[in-house]
């Protein structure tokens, strides 16, 4: 199982003239966990499918472990895939389905029922090898789906959206699954395709943002976190405030306050959009104060969200749950720390294009 | 880096076989036992028996009263049995469906069955039941002694038409029943809740509902009508002539085959035409 | 509930009673009991026997029903491989790019066409084809078989092609993934889970092969009978109570064969 990446080289894939993936150029370095996250119709998607060989880029190469794969058909890339819907074949019991890749590529009898052994006891199963796909819960029948996929041992793992069929409960449990799994095995490369950020943030060395076709931002989730590039990213990773601002010299202008944020390359007097994490904004007095009236307050258990206006603006903040939360239409200041504000280029209202556009452009 | 990536060779194999040659040899057979029998059957009804090539046979043929006979016949008969089995069907379809009652999974189960059945069985149980000799006209006889029943209607175009829509009254019950059972009951008993009259529900919410299946099955029925033979066959009745028994009897009985070949081909135009019709309007209907 | 009255849904059973038994039931009991008596002059048959039966179980009428069991299962069985077949091709084909896409549709509407035209019209098509050298069939039993086969052939294509369009393509992609080759994925994949639909496609040839006539009438030779034949030629001459218990026959083994068919197919789609 030697370790081997994937790199996509301006991959564009068109359906009848629709373009659903546009020039994307990522690399997953061998061993490396990749999450690519988006919306449903971001591209997410397609691009696994473009690896797997299931959609032939309009242009663009495709490159698994340095090999050119882009003519390849799928049986001859030698992947590992798990989709959504488990696709576990019904009318094979489940070591047959954990074998089928193995016979299908002709490994020698005698390895076979080691190997499928194996991988049944990686993924906690072996107790089901003589059961039916019908015969198991979902969350069961996810773990045959891997262990089929692992049992070829392949170098690249793609993972289309594993987690979404299974409820809540179990897909945490799942999740700590994979990151086992990924730990036992450090030389395989993972490719995994979600909408769901807690999966991205949990299991990804690096997470590649999609939207729209386009690869909006790619990072570790950490980056990706504290310092979006785009709005789209910092509204799809984790939850921000976005508020449109005119850029002064070390300092932010939302309508007359002033705030004291790094600019970075930001000329002054150019719009832009500053980012504040909702639970990075305090209640009463501090650095970077804001006065408005709350409009909406809603209890969480653990932390009180507050909506308060300020300036035409709406400013979510949570804060730890409030013995006694200010009632709707109350003055209440809040206040943000100068580095836990980012500064973003082009303004909220200027479209979501533009920033798009910068956003690729940051990345490349 | 985009010129070194062309430089690289990729690894790149020719598909062994292309995927249009797998469809070849069926097309190929098809071609020899279908495709091109009924190009032989176009091309010898423009070769009239005294040889050479003209339309005369089609002259002949559209001149003789005998076939614009069984050219009206068979229209009115098909149209007549596509009616009958649409107002049927819907009819038993709504039942089965809205009014649902013990028994009515069997029913179903039935009607699966007499689809397998051959049409002309229906032929052959009607002569018991409305024969010169049969069940009817036996009850009547019995009861009024006269010498003989007023169901002679078997051997005329009514006999068929009352067969046809037996037979085929179940190939639109099936696409209705499935329709319906799409069909959210919420529906039903939010506008009976708002204090619609079944016949009012009926009109405005099921009758829209249905009338993809109505069109896809209706089309079917009325090609299946058009081409059905072993009915007209059974019912024995020599007033009866549609195109496909005219094909039967010019081929078979007066072997003269350039008039068979003619209204052969009259009744293909006739009923592939209507089939691609009824292709386009199922497939609209998403059946 | 559409009718929600008492009242209404007993005048809605009993119109749907009125309606149905005689059209439907009553055809097939008559038929039965028409069988089993001696005569019907009266409002209801008399004498009961079981004299038709003799007659229609030995002799010409045992040879029928080989003859259409035969033909039924020849023909079938061609039909089901070439619809098979032509429905993967087009399958396959409606995979590729818009050319390819617009041939599968075209070999589609190809095998489904035998349905449009008549059968008499095939039965002639194939008389004329048949009756010269080299391909000289006529007189001989390979003429049915054929003409059956053509005629059944559009009805396997059809439920072949809808159970692919609608067997998951996430199971082929699964098995190319794990890198089966295409031949390998549709014979350890999609033939097995199309097992089901590829039963049901034959129990519908078999039952429409044993009850073909039209074309039948047109190419039979004479030691080839099939049951609907014997049948027609039964009740031709006037022996409508053999006819009906030949026709009982022929209900008979066409039953007993889709019954063993959708016994292998719930075994097929709950293994």
């Amino acid at each position: 199982m030697s370790g081997s990446g994937i790199r996509f080289d301006r991959v564009s894939v068109a359906y009848d003239g629709n373009t659903v993936l546009h020039a994307l150029d990522l690399t997953v370095e061998p061993g490396e966990v990749m999450a690519l996250l988006g919306p449903s119709g971001s591209g997410k998607t397609t691009a696994l499918r473009a690896v797997a060989g299931f959609v032939r880029p309009a242009s663009g190469r495709v490159f698994i472990g340095g090999t050119d794969v882009t003519g390849l058909p799928p049986h001859r890339r030698g992947i590992g895939m798990v989709v959504q819907q488990y696709a576990l074949f019904p009318h094979l019991r489940v070591k047959d389905n954990v074998a089928f890749g193995l016979r299908a590529q002709k490994a020698a009898k005698a390895e076979i029922p080691g190997r499928v052994a194996e991988a049944l006891e990686m993924t906690g199963m072996g107790a089901y090898a003589e059961r039916y796909p019908r015969e198991l819960s979902g969350g069961q029948q996810q773990r045959v789906a891997i262990a089929r996929a692992l049992a070829i041992r392949p170098g690249v793992l793609l993972l289309d959206e594993p987690l979404s069929a299974l409820d809540a409960q179990l897909r945490s449990g799942m999740l700590a699954e994979l990151a086992r799994l990924h730990r036992e095995l450090p030389d395989v490369s993972i490719l995994y395709v979600t909408h769901d950020q807690v999966e991205a943030l949990t299991l990804a060395d690096r997470i590649a943002v999609m939207d729209r076709a386009r690869l909006q931002d790619c990072g570790t989730p950490q980056e990706l976190y504290r310092t979006p590039r785009t709005e789209f990213t910092a509204s799809f990773v984790g939850n921000a405030n976005l508020l449109p601002v005119t850029a002064g010299a070390g300092a932010a202008l939302l309508g007359g306050a002033e705030l004291k944020v790094d600019t970075g390359g930001v000329a002054p007097g150019a719009t832009a959009t500053l980012c504040v994490r909702p639970h990075l904004v305090g209640l009463g007095d501090g650095p970077n104060a804001l006065t408005g009236r709350v409009s909406e307050v809603q209890w969480r258990g653990a932390t009180h969200r507050l909506y308060v206006d300020v300036a035409g603006e709406r400013i979510k903040a949570d804060v730890r749950e409030l013995r006694t939360p200010p009632g709707i239409g109350d003055q209440v200041t809040v206040h943000f720390a100068p580095e836990d504000a980012v500064l973003l280029t082009a303004a909220v209202s200027e479209g979501a294009a533009a920033s798009r556009r910068a956003g690729v452009a940051a990345d490349g | 880096m985009a010129s070194a990536t062309l430089a690289a060779a990729p690894a790149r194999l020719p598909r062994a076989v292309p995927r249009w040659v797998w469809a070849l040899p069926p097309v190929a057979v098809l071609g020899l036992v279908f495709l091109y029998p009924l190009a032989l059957v176009v091309q010898q009804s423009v070769r009239p028996d005294t040889g050479g090539t003209s339309l005369k046979p089609y002259a002949d043929v559209f001149a003789s009263e005998a076939f614009r006979e069984a050219l009206v016949t068979t229209v009115w008969l098909a149209l007549g049995s596509t009616v009958g089995c649409l107002v049927l069907g819907f009819a038993l379809a709504l039942v089965i469906a809205f009014v649902p009652f013990p028994g009515a999974r069997a029913v179903s189960r039935f009607i699966d069955v007499f689809l397998s059945f051959p049409s002309f069985l229906i032929t052959l149980a009607l002569l018991f039941v409305y024969g010169a000799k049969g069940m009817a006209n036996g009850i009547w006889t019995d009861a009024t002694g006269a010498a003989e029943g007023p169901f002679q209607f078997l051997t005329t175009p009514w006999g068929v038409l009352l067969a046809e829509i037996t037979y085929f009254t179940p190939f639109v019950l099936r696409p209705l029943l499935a329709a319906f059972s799409q069909l959210d009951t919420a529906q039903l008993e939010v506008a009976s809740s708002l204090g619609a009259k079944p016949a009012r529900i009926v009109r405005r919410v099921i009758l829209p509902e249905a009338l993809p299946a109505l069109a896809a099955g209706g089309s079917l029925v009325l090609v299946m009508c058009l081409n059905e033979f072993g009915i007209v066959l059974f019912t024995g009745a020599k007033g009866v002539t549609t195109l496909p028994t005219l094909v039967y009897g010019k081929a078979i009985l007066e072997s003269d085959y350039p008039a068979a070949c003619v209204v052969a081909v009259v009744n293909i135009a006739i009923s592939v035409g209507l089939y691609g019709l009824y292709r386009v309007v199922s497939r609209r209907a998403g059946a | 509930m559409l009718v929600h009255s008492r009242g209404g849904r007993w005048a809605a059973w009993a119109l749907f009673a009125v309606l149905f038994l005689p059209l439907f039931a009553l055809p097939l009991l008559v038929i039965l009991a028409a069988s089993f008596s001696a005569h019907w002059s009266g409002a209801f048959p008399s004498g009961l026997t079981t004299g038709h039966y003799a007659a229609a179980t030995r002799g010409e009428s045992l040879q029928a029903l080989t003859t259409s069991l035969v033909t039924a299962v020849t023909a079938s069985l061609l039909a089901l491989a070439a619809g098979t077949w032509a429905a993967l091709a087009a399958a396959s084909l409606k995979q590729g790019p818009r050319w390819s896409r617009f041939a599968g549709r075209v070999l589609d509407t190809l095998f489904v066409l035998p349905v449009a035209v008549p059968s008499v019209v095939v039965g002639l098509a194939v008389l004329v084809a048949f009756s010269e050298p080299p391909m000289l069939l006529n007189g001989t039993r390979w003429i049915v078989v054929l003409a059956h086969a053509v005629l059944v052939t559009a009805f396997a294509h059809q439920s072949v092609s809808a159970a692919l369009a609608r067997l998951d393509p996430a199971y082929e992609q699964a098995a190319a993934s794990l890198g089966a080759r295409p031949s390998y994925v549709l014979w350890k994949v999609k033939l097995p889970l199309l097992l089901p639909s590829l039963s049901a496609a034959a129990g519908l040839c078999f039952a429409l092969s044993m009850g073909e006539l039209s074309a039948t009438m047109m190419l039979y030779p004479p030691d080839w009978t099939p049951l609907p034949v014997r049948i027609y030629a039964a009740t031709d001459r006037g022996s409508t109570f053999t006819g009906a218990a030949v026709a009982v026959v022929l209900m008979a083994a066409t039953l007993l064969v889709l019954l063993a068919v959708s016994r292998v197919r719930t075994r097929a789609s709950y293994r």
